[in-house]
């Protein structure tokens, strides 16, 4: 107080002297200078070791729900993925991809006839500690919680988005679905008992398939399949999608819709980083955490950027770790096409870019009059789209074309495809196939439309792009631009013409793709209503056929028959390109996990924030 | 001669819109402000009418404005910039220039800034038509009628109004897309100009339904009461053309908020898919400015500047000169 007022007495004396205005301008030169002179003396913060590793992620679209059997999108994946864990994963390091076991203990017992699954469970695995379970602390994970949430996908009045996965693939299964079709929501049985799916015990769980499914182990890896606990969704009923309780590396802790989910470790989880993986990582520096606890970081914040452009600043800014690399910054990004330019070199950033197992093509409905008898139209169309542009347009070249369903980066893969293909660019062709379809339809052919699932303007271009294809050979097209929900409830209903869909291979099996032209899946995932005996009868074999050269050949089959009938033109196959800041390690690929902001790999990420923050201070 | 030197010197009587548009005429911003709407309106004209197929047959004009979707040179050149160019149809290239730079197509920015100008007014002109259409009537026979026709109509407006409008026009834009009414399919501008036009038209119904309430007792509709004429005859021969400035002065007024109205869905995809509109061009250029392609935004928005200017000082000196107590010399 008394030094207050010496102060006080100190500053009246220096302006007693001074004239009102000139009083005025003193002030305003201390208060100047105080402020640059504190500005100056900000000092770069420095880490508090005691303060959690918080690892920044971004979203692209917010999440709508969190209930395994619910999560729809890329969004809802990438967050579940890291808050549950399934019965088995991909190995995160080697490759080829490996699915290795994950709550399982060991890899299944597959009985002679490829149906009977046994399968040991770890006795190590804790749900979340949450208010749902006695004393809020999260229990073991038992055989029956994984029988309870896959009853709970067959379970009618649960409308789960995931039950075409097991649709009569397990025993049973599919009795106990017409059993709920009878029962009032809340009064299913989930004790009635399944003959395909039964705990043996705490720890043993036996599936029993009605045909042999090769595929299964890697839908054991899909997050739909997680196990729930009971105690969690009787405890939060119809909002346990905003409650989720799993068993995974992290827990959330906050979730505001729209925003933001900030999840925590969990304490208890059980995994620990691979010791080995493919021979070059450890030069790569990818085996230097093996062994470790997981995860490497406290928390994760993932951060809704539904723009590009914001979430490209936030990155550079360093307050995103990582971040795909928008369509118009890819010049920013790269000099002369090749090389990361200077401004990113200089900042330590890393570039990761990896082949996506995904293929998209401008559909066709076949059932559309115009376009479902007349091959020669659809055939003039696919020839016309000069797909090298478009991926120089869009992808800055960064992409692969398309001549047949089957990624280059999935095994089956011919690399001979361009001679079996009717997806390329020909404009001669093109134009000798429409008049042949002009006659077919006998005069000028009418009016047509095109569709995309997007309002913004990248789908706008691409949709224009298309179109310019189309009537640079003489035909009249226009645009439609959907929302997605609207997309998607057009495609099932088969409303429209012609649209750009495309589609990611779930697990490392061409049967993936094989899937979307199967003829029992019309509307979807056959949106082209596509049917043929030929194909199907290929599918249905090669479905219960485990991997082998004669199966890689069927595809090859089924591909040609494909190209043949042309229920779609194949454009291109996309490349992944993710930037990474040097803070930031342990980030390897996975193909079949694109989107690397979660997917179950955060737990192997490690944060330097030291780092993070010497950037932060640097290009502040 | 006496008789005919106070003739002479008395002030020439004249009608109230003779005044007005003496007033106006004498506005010489006002007037610049007119010729530019008056261009932008010839141009949409003009656009709409060269680009039928029946002005193409007869006339056999080639217009490249209406070409806008004619590949011009490579994607994405500066504006003035040279540069070699092999055209669709040819083998061999050609040097091109463009005067407001290429778009990702290679399409000329200037041609599609002009196309979108008969977009623009295309769509504020028939929202305004469908505006005034609902708003002057139940505006009008609100304030007439009063009781419970009065207040239907109030509480239907109320409730429209509590609605925040670039919701509700974004509502009304998706509901009405890819609808249709009557065989049509609403698509396109028409999509566009009935969103915009039937939620829009609270306002100006507001603004009658006072006029009207306050006119209502005037001397001149008590005569024509007096003399035996309908309700009908009351409020569309007597009253209407007497607020008849109120919606002339809100038709220009409303025009450039129609234009920015278009603008903003197009901006957010729900507007004009097929052809240029300078929302659809400002859309594209939000991320492309980050490649530094900026001719785009910058056309669309300069015309989108002018022409929102010209109508805001031509409207302003319009209700200046039309309403009696506004009025300045």
């Amino acid at each position: 107080m008394t030094e207050f007022c010496l102060y006080r007495k100190a500053i009246r004396n220096i302006t007693s002297g001074l004239q009102s205005g000139a009083r005025v301008l003193f002030f305003s030169a201390v208060l100047l200078s105080t402020g640059v002179f504190s500005a100056g003396c900000r000092k770069q913060s420095s880490i508090d070791p005691n303060e959690p590793i918080v690892l920044q992620q971004r979203l692209r679209a917010r999440v709508q729900t969190l209930d395994p059997m619910d999560v729809r999108d890329t969004t809802g994946t990438c967050v579940a993925s890291d808050v549950f864990d399934t019965l088995y994963d991909y190995h995160y390091l080697r490759r080829p991809y490996e699915i290795i076991p994950m709550l399982a203990a060991a890899m299944p017992t597959i009985s002679g006839d490829g149906k009977c699954y046994t399968i040991p469970l770890r006795r190590d695995v804790y749900f979340h500690d949450d208010a749902c379970f006695p004393w809020g602390e999260g229990r073991l994970l038992r055989a029956e919680d994984v029988v309870y949430a896959w009853k709970r996908i067959a379970d009618v009045k649960t409308r789960s988005v995931s039950w075409w996965i097991l649709d009569r693939r397990i025993a049973g299964l599919d009795d106990f679905r017409e059993y709920t079709k009878g029962c009032k929501p809340g009064e299913v049985d989930y004790d009635r008992p399944i003959e395909g799916l039964t705990a043996v015990d705490d720890y043993t769980l036996q599936i029993k398939l009605n045909r042999p499914w090769p595929q299964f182990i890697y839908w054991m890896a899909y997050i739909a399949t997680a196990p729930v606990a009971r105690e969690a969704v009787k405890y939060y009923g119809p909002e346990i999608g905003f409650h989720p309780v799993g068993t995974g590396a992290f827990k959330v802790d906050r979730w505001l819709s729209g925003a933001f989910v900030e999840a925590s470790r969990n304490p208890r989880y059980y995994d620990r980083y691979p010791l080995d993986g493919e021979p070059n990582d450890i030069k790569d520096g990818f085996l230097a955490d093996a062994g470790k606890p997981l995860p490497l970081v406290d928390k994760v914040v993932w951060r809704v950027v539904v723009e590009d452009q914001p979430r490209w600043r936030l990155f550079l800014k360093g307050l995103l770790d990582m971040v795909g690399v928008p369509k118009d910054n890819f010049g920013q990004v790269f000099t002369a096409g090749v090389k990361m330019s200077e401004e990113f070199t200089s900042r330590n950033i890393r570039m990761i870019n990896f082949d996506e197992p995904s293929t998209f093509w401008v559909a066709f409905n076949m059932k559309d009059p115009v376009l479902g008898n007349n091959k020669p139209l659809r055939q003039a169309i696919s020839y016309s789209i000069d797909r090298q542009k478009f991926i120089d347009i869009f992808f800055d070249g960064r992409a692969h074309e398309a001549y047949g369903f089957i990624p280059p980066v999935m095994p089956g893969y011919d690399p001979n495809i361009i001679a079996i293909s009717n997806s390329y660019y020909d404009m001669a062709k093109a134009r000798e196939c429409l008049e042949e379809a002009k006659k077919i339809a006998g005069g000028e052919i009418p009016r047509m439309r095109i569709a995309i699932g997007g309002t913004d303007s990248t789908y706008r271009q691409m949709c224009q792009y298309m179109q310019r294809c189309m009537t640079a050979i003489g035909l009249d097209v226009e645009i439609d631009l959907f929302d997605w929900p609207t997309f998607l409830e057009k495609m099932r209903k088969g409303d429209m013409q012609m649209f750009i869909a495309g589609w990611t291979a779930d697990y490392p099996d061409v049967e993936s793709f094989m899937q979307l032209f199967y003829s029992k899946n019309i509307p979807y995932p056959n949106d082209c209503n596509y049917s043929n005996p030929r194909f199907d009868a290929i599918f249905e074999k090669i479905s219960t056929m485990p991997d082998c050269p004669e199966r890689t050949a069927l595809y090859r089959e089924a591909q040609k028959i494909i190209n043949e009938d042309v229920p779609c033109a194949f454009a291109y196959h996309r490349v992944s390109f993710i930037m990474c800041h040097e803070w930031i390690q342990n980030v390897k690929p996975n193909s079949y996990k694109n989107e690397m902001s979660g997917w179950g790999m955060t737990k192997y990420y490690r944060i330097d924030p030291q780092k993070r923050e010497e950037y932060k201070w640097k290009y502040r | 001669m006496s008789e005919t030197t106070t003739q002479q010197n008395e002030p020439v009587s004249r009608g109230y819109w003779s005044d007005a548009f003496r007033r106006l005429r004498r506005r010489k911003l006002a007037m610049v402000c007119f010729i530019i709407v008056l261009i932008y309106a010839a141009m949409a004209a003009f656009v709409g009418i060269v680009e039928t197929e029946t002005f193409k047959k007869i006339f056999k004009l080639d217009v490249p404005i209406v070409r806008w979707n004619e590949q011009v040179g490579p994607s994405y050149q500066k504006p003035m910039a040279q540069y070699d160019f092999k055209p669709e149809q040819s083998e061999t290239k050609v040097k091109g220039w463009s005067l407001f730079g290429t778009d990702f197509l290679g399409e000329s920015t200037l041609r599609k800034t002009l196309y979108g100008v008969k977009t623009s007014m295309l769509v504020a002109f028939c929202a305004s038509i469908i505006s005034i259409g609902i708003g002057v009537p139940l505006g009008a026979l609100a304030g007439y009628y009063r009781g419970w026709v009065d207040e239907t109509i109030v509480w239907f407006y109320t409730t429209l109004g509590t609605i925040p409008y670039i919701l509700l026009l974004m509502a009304f834009a998706v509901a009405l897309r890819g609808r249709e009414f009557f065989g049509v399919e609403i698509r396109g501008a028409p999509a566009v100009y009935l969103a915009i036009g039937l939620t829009s038209w609270v306002g100006l119904c507001r603004l009658i339904r006072g006029e009207i309430i306050k006119r209502k007792e005037s001397e001149y509709v008590l005569a024509a009461r007096a003399m035996g004429c309908s309700d009908f005859r009351i409020l569309f021969s007597h009253l209407l053309p007497n607020v008849f400035h109120i919606i002339l002065i809100n038709f220009s007024l409303r025009f450039v908020s129609f234009i920015h109205a278009e603008v903003i869905l197009s901006f957010l995809g729900l507007g004009e898919n097929d052809k240029p509109s300078w929302g659809a061009m400002i859309d594209a250029a939000r991320t492309e400015l980050a490649r530094d392609v900026w001719w785009e935004m910058a056309a669309a928005t300069a015309a989108i500047f002018l022409i929102s200017l010209a109508l805001n000082i031509f409207s302003d000196a319009l209700r200046d000169c039309l309403d009696p107590k506004l009025r300045i010399d």
